[in-house]
């Protein structure tokens, strides 16, 4: 008997030990994104994956996929161009570096605007700079400068709302069977679709001891969302008190079953 | 048996997700060590599975999977 899945062949086994601490959550999203090409019976040479910086810019290395590796902050730019080189092709961007809405933020907004037909997934972790007094556009709060964050963050689905993106989607990792049926829908959406993951990261995030391990900070995430909320779009806000709203929050193919 | 759980221990990092995730607490973290240092986990009960496969979906490391072999018979 054949004991290996048929995933495993759009993985790369020179990749192994892969680069992520134990226990991160872009290893999940990457099963789940995976496990979805294999559900909704996509030809995987029609997809192609473009990574940036950061964390989830490595998983390029782990696919043998077609991949492409962008410039910090344009990695939507870079998905446009590979989309009109081969329209028919379904383009899939990982983002983890918040720089897509400082750098690249014109071509975010105009490939939601235009109804591009690319899936951003965006992989938020929480970490936005770790040097001091660094802040980026969606930095919530900051523990590393004296004086805290002014500035007010940006918030993603809202944004990606206003612009006209036609799917929006919030996770987290532990959700891992939600976010696949999340992202065959996102396959079959004809505009851009946003897709955001709350993600832990064990090494950086530290709580003076009161989380230990990685499993602890999986259900420090999932007791602190909600999926079960309607019309709830002021708590979207990462920076509210009280618990985050997770979920389906907007398909334009199916504009019935609206949140 | 019908269900088998393959364990692929040079990939795992021992986060210990697999282990906190099954209902019916089929896995274990055993006492050996892979090559890189950490403990892996054993399927102690296997008759147990009820092949949820919630182990083999938030794995982050693809090291642990479950083969229904009634599937593999009827496709």
């Amino acid at each position: 008997m054949d004991s290996k899945r048929t995933i495993e062949k759009y993985i790369s086994h020179k990749a192994f030990p892969s680069v992520w601490c134990p226990g991160c959550g872009i290893g999940t999203v990457l099963y789940s994104f995976l496990s979805a090409i294999q559900s909704a019976s996509i030809d995987p040479d029609f997809i192609r994956v473009v990574t940036g910086l950061g964390c989830a810019g490595k998983i390029n290395e782990m696919l043998t996929l077609k991949t492409i590796s962008a410039k910090n902050g344009f990695v939507i730019e870079r998905a446009i161009r590979a989309l009109k080189k081969e329209p028919h092709s379904i383009v899939v961007a990982f983002l983890s570096n918040p720089d897509f809405l400082l750098s690249g933020a014109r071509d975010f907004m105009r490939a939601c605007k235009n109804k591009a037909r690319i899936i951003a997934v965006y992989i938020n972790n929480f970490i936005y700079a770790a040097g001091r007094d660094n802040i980026r556009p969606i930095t919530p709060f900051m523990r590393s400068s004296f004086d805290g964050n002014h500035e007010l963050p940006f918030n993603i689905p809202a944004l990606a709302d206003c612009c006209g993106a036609s799917y929006i989607a919030r996770w987290t990792p532990l959700r891992a069977g939600w976010l696949k049926y999340s992202l065959i829908d996102a396959f079959n959406c004809p505009g851009f679709a946003v897709i955001e993951i709350l993600s832990p990261c064990l090494i950086f995030e530290v709580n003076n001891g009161r989380i230990r391990n990685t499993v602890e900070r999986m259900n420090f995430y999932n007791e602190n969302t909600n999926m079960n909320e309607e019309g709830a779009w002021e708590k979207l806000d990462l920076r509210g008190k009280g618990k985050i709203l997770i979920g389906k929050l907007k398909d334009m193919t199916n504009p019935e079953k609206n949140k | 048996m019908k269900i088998k759980i393959h364990i692929n221990e040079e990939r795992c990092k021992g986060c210990g997700i697999c282990v906190e995730v099954c209902q019916t607490s089929v896995l274990e973290i055993s006492d050996e060590k892979n090559s890189q240092g950490y403990f892996v986990p054993v399927a102690r009960y296997p008759d147990k599975c009820i092949s949820c496969s919630l182990c083999e979906m938030l794995c982050p490391d693809f090291a642990i999977w479950i083969v229904n072999c009634l599937d593999e018979v009827s496709s």
